[in-house]
């Protein structure tokens, strides 16, 4: 049995330490030079769109300052050294040498809408006007059998090269029945693994493509699952969030164009830059938090003041995700600035096992890797008991570990 | 001879199949086919979950659906006999934000959705309005995505924001807040003024007769010159019967069957599965051919969205076009962007309401867990039309929840005896083009018609 309070307080208040934000000059000034040699030969390749990214940018009134702002925004959003700005401002202009294909299966299109409202300072010219998106299913101009057809162009054209966005689970009940997509009928199923067969990787955006998400949900009517669960024998990256957050799959795209490579990724498969640190870690009340000062229930004193908000069933000290950094639609806001607290929903199963009723007093919720515990409530400070405190502690500690199984201390899994 | 087409561009896919006779549509049916089950999944949840749930259902109105999630909530206290106590800001803060996310939606809808389709009609170069590319578009994405932050301020990120509860809101707006919030619908106002209207403001809501039609510039003006060129005044009728549940400070409730009443009993409201896949397969009827339901008031299909919202209401503009061009698609679209500019001036005056110092949440006296057994529907005016929920707990757990979208009233699979609203209006067109800006002139959403 771990020691009380003060163990807790450790575990909540120490900032995680999954990621490695200086690999040392060695490590960096080679990836340096081989992001420049691959940016060299990307632009030797034919752009799959004839647009230049800096007059796009200048047409917008943006000038190349405020580019390099972005750029250098950006660079730190992928974890690396400010030497990198200039690599990533040239590969913002060459993401026209990457086609990008994203379909939708069993999704709301939560994470196409986020994708639409990243604009900093006009990413959506970025994107769409740079970004080879070669097949988008609600975003293109074509539709019906057209729309077909141009699919079957981009995989074939651009065989083994492009980068699969899935959008959406895929249900695995009835043969694949509760989603079919196209004339023929094709199960989402059948989609998906025809998809990624020819892809160079596959990114799965949101909490559905990642982990099932929504559908997935008890008791999971239609049997969904995430990408990972199907796709084998290739390069999968999640970015869960429920939406994911445009910033991440803008850095994924990023990051493969600058390094032929997928970022780093953590033992769910979700890139270090962005799921590398918690959200409590950065948050801005967590001054409160270690001050002890909390909101007690919605709309009291504390609320006013924005205090921290563990105590109405904030999940920040067990969600990895970088929205505490980045934050929502550019930066405008986020759940934890207008006093909700974090649903964590970047973490598996999050529906069921985090989503519990709020304020949480009363609900048993399994612990982020799996464990039973009691509420989160109760190992919120001052409230300790013995036994809660060595089952919450070994199962945060785990977490923060990033180890993916816990062995539960009173028996129960 | 029959044909099976893709409707795309609608959040998610629907399928349109058409029986021809003589070149004309004789019989259509929309097939919705992905499920995810959003009703059992609820059930045996705590009750509060839902709030986080019912947004998930769609990406586009999620609003809508938390919107609806609370008031089915708080009327389950009602039923209870322990009415809770919502504040003007409170009641204010959610109205605002639910019309945020309706101006947004039809900002979108007519740039992303409805012109593409339109623009195909003609041989004239309409470039500007190519997805992802065009001038027009990548203007109308960045304006909907500097509108939108003005509810980001309140809910904390969109798409799918949760900061209403029972008994209010979490959000606690400053004065600086609600000024940034003001300031973003400046610039969607200017956008109408400028760029999709080409009138000024106060001039555009003031139209009242048909010769304002005239009066339009902009890019609006383009809808208007193809439409007249292609006769969509003259299609897409369906039966001209009309419905709005939900009431704000812009919208009434009340239908449309020949004459307008002002009442609406929520009980009239039914649903059938004979044409709806069965969660079980083995269990569909031989008849069902989608995940799609019918609703029908009083056994009747009615249209619901932003057409009837207007005649509903009574506003001048729309019911004096009504008169001319009935329930067309021609009708139908100038109505949902008419309904923008009526937001816009709405929910700026509403932010000015909004009195910083009043309380945003009261807490209810008792948990809904500690309910044993009670009902409470919702209502609410979603951007495609009306929204029902309807929520019942047992021993403090969700025991069911039924989900009515708009597009399940417009979009449904028809029966025997009758064609569904958009069934209706598809079939006698001569061409599988038309027919699909028909379709699309209800605003399809698939992944809300099958949640
Ligand atoms: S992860 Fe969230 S945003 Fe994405 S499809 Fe699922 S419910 Fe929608
Ligand atoms: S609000 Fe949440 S994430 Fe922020 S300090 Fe408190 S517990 Fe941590």
């Amino acid at each position: 049995m771990v020691d009380s309070q003060e163990m807790v307080k450790k575990v909540f208040t120490q900032d995680s330490a999954r990621v490695d934000t200086n690999k040392g000059d060695a490590y960096y000034n080679s990836l340096f030079e081989k992001a420049k040699s691959r940016l060299e030969a990307l632009k030797k390749q034919p752009a799959l769109k004839d647009i230049d990214m800096m007059e796009v940018v200048e047409s917008e009134g943006v000038n190349r300052r405020d580019f390099m702002k972005w750029a250098s925004a950006t660079t730190a959003t992928l974890m690396l050294p400010p030497m990198f700005t200039p690599l990533v401002a040239e590969a913002t202009e060459l993401m026209n040498r990457v086609p990008v294909i994203w379909i939708e299966l069993q999704d709301c299109a939560g994470n196409s809408e986020a994708l639409l409202r990243s604009s900093t300072p006009t990413v959506d010219d970025l994107l769409f006007d740079v970004l080879s998106l070669e097949f988008h299913h609600t975003l293109q101009s074509a539709s019906g059998h057209q729309a077909e057809e141009q699919l079957e162009d981009a995989i074939h054209h651009f065989k083994g090269k492009y980068l699969l966005f899935v959008e959406g689970a895929i249900p695995t009940a009835i043969n694949g029945g509760y989603g079919t997509i196209g004339a023929s009928g094709e199960t989402f199923q059948e989609n998906l693994e025809r998809l990624s067969k020819d892809a160079a990787a596959v990114v799965a955006v949101g909490s559905c493509a990642t982990y099932g998400g929504v559908p997935a949900a008890s008791p999971n009517p239609t049997g969904a699952v995430g990408v990972m669960d199907l796709v084998k024998g290739k390069p999968v990256i999640n970015i869960p969030a429920c939406p994911a957050n445009p910033a991440n799959m803008v850095g994924v795209v990023l990051h493969f164009v600058l390094t032929g490579q997928i970022p780093e990724l953590d033992s769910l498969l979700r890139p270090k830059f962005a799921f590398g640190y918690r959200i409590h870690d950065n948050c801005e009340r967590r001054a409160h938090f270690d001050a002890g000062e909390f909101v007690e229930e919605w709309g009291d004193e504390g609320a006013k003041n924005n205090f921290c908000l563990y105590k109405v069933g904030c999940k920040g000290p067990m969600t990895f995700n970088n929205c505490s950094i980045i934050r929502y639609n550019d930066g405008a806001n986020w759940p934890i600035g207008v006093g909700r607290g974090c649903i964590g929903c970047s973490e598996p199963d999050f529906w069921d096992k985090y989503a519990y009723e709020r304020p949480m007093a009363d609900a048993n919720i399994k612990a982020p890797t799996g464990g039973v515990e009691k509420t989160v409530d109760e190992f919120g400070l001052g409230l300790l008991t013995a036994t809660t405190i060595g089952i919450g502690v070994h199962a945060v500690a785990s977490a923060v570990a990033g180890k993916r199984t816990v062995h539960s201390e009173d028996g129960e899994e | 001879m029959k044909t099976v087409d893709l409707v795309e561009r609608i959040e998610g896919e629907a399928k349109l199949a058409c029986s021809w006779k003589n070149n004309i549509i004789s019989d259509a049916r929309i097939e919705f086919l992905n499920f995810r089950g959003f009703e059992l999944i609820l059930e045996g949840k705590s009750p509060l979950d839902a709030l986080i749930y019912t947004p998930r259902i769609c990406g586009i109105c999620g609003q809508a659906h938390l919107h609806t999630t609370v008031n089915a909530l708080e009327n389950i206290y009602e039923n209870i006999g322990e009415k809770l106590n919502i504040t003007k800001k409170a009641k204010l803060l959610r109205e605002i934000g639910l019309n945020i996310e309706i101006i947004d939606s039809h900002i979108k809808w007519f740039y992303m959705f409805i012109m593409p389709d339109i623009t195909n009609l003609s041989n004239s170069d309409y470039s500007d309005y190519s997805a992802l590319k065009g001038k027009k578009w990548i203007k109308a994405s960045s304006v909907a995505s500097e509108t939108i932050k003005s509810l980001a301020i309140i809910g904390g990120q969109w798409p799918h924001t949760s900061y209403m509860l029972p008994g209010g809101v979490v959000s606690d707006p400053t004065l600086l807040d609600l000024t940034s919030m003001q300031n973003y619908l400046d610039q969607a106002i200017k956008f109408f003024e400028h760029d999709f209207v080409g009138v000024d403001f106060e001039k555009y809501l003031s139209f009242s007769g048909l010769k304002d039609v005239n009066k339009i510039n902009g890019d609006l003006k383009d809808f208007v010159n193809l439409s007249f060129e292609n006769d969509l005044e003259k299609i897409g009728m369906a039966y001209d019967k009309h419905i709005v549940l939900g009431e704000s400070t812009l919208f009434k409730s009340g239908r449309i069957n020949k004459r307008l009443s002002t009442k609406i009993d929520l009980n009239r409201i039914s649903e059938d599965t004979n044409y709806t896949f069965n969660i079980e397969e083995k269990n569909d009827s031989k008849d069902a051919y989608g995940w799609a339901k019918n609703v029908k008031y009083s056994n009747e299909f009615y249209e619901t969205g932003p057409l009837s919202r207007a005649l509903v209401q009574s506003r001048k503009f729309i019911k004096e076009i009504h008169k001319e061009y009935s329930d067309s698609v021609f009708t139908r679209v100038i109505s949902r962007m008419d309904e923008l500019a009526h937001l816009l001036y709405m929910t700026k005056e509403l932010i000015k309401q909004v009195d910083i110092s009043e309380e945003s949440f009261i807490k209810p006296k008792i948990s809904l867990s500690d309910i044993s057994e009670a009902k409470g529907v919702g209502v609410v005016e979603a951007c495609r039309g009306s929204l029902f929920h309807e929520v019942s707990i047992k021993e403090g757990k969700i025991d069911s929840y039924n989900v009515i979208t708009p597009t399940v009233w417009n979009l449904g699979p028809g029966d025997k005896s009758n064609y569904s609203i958009a069934q209706k209006a598809i079939i006698g067109n001569t061409s599988i083009e038309k027919a699909k800006i028909v379709l699309r002139s209800f605003d399809v959403c698939s992944v809300c018609t099958t949640h």
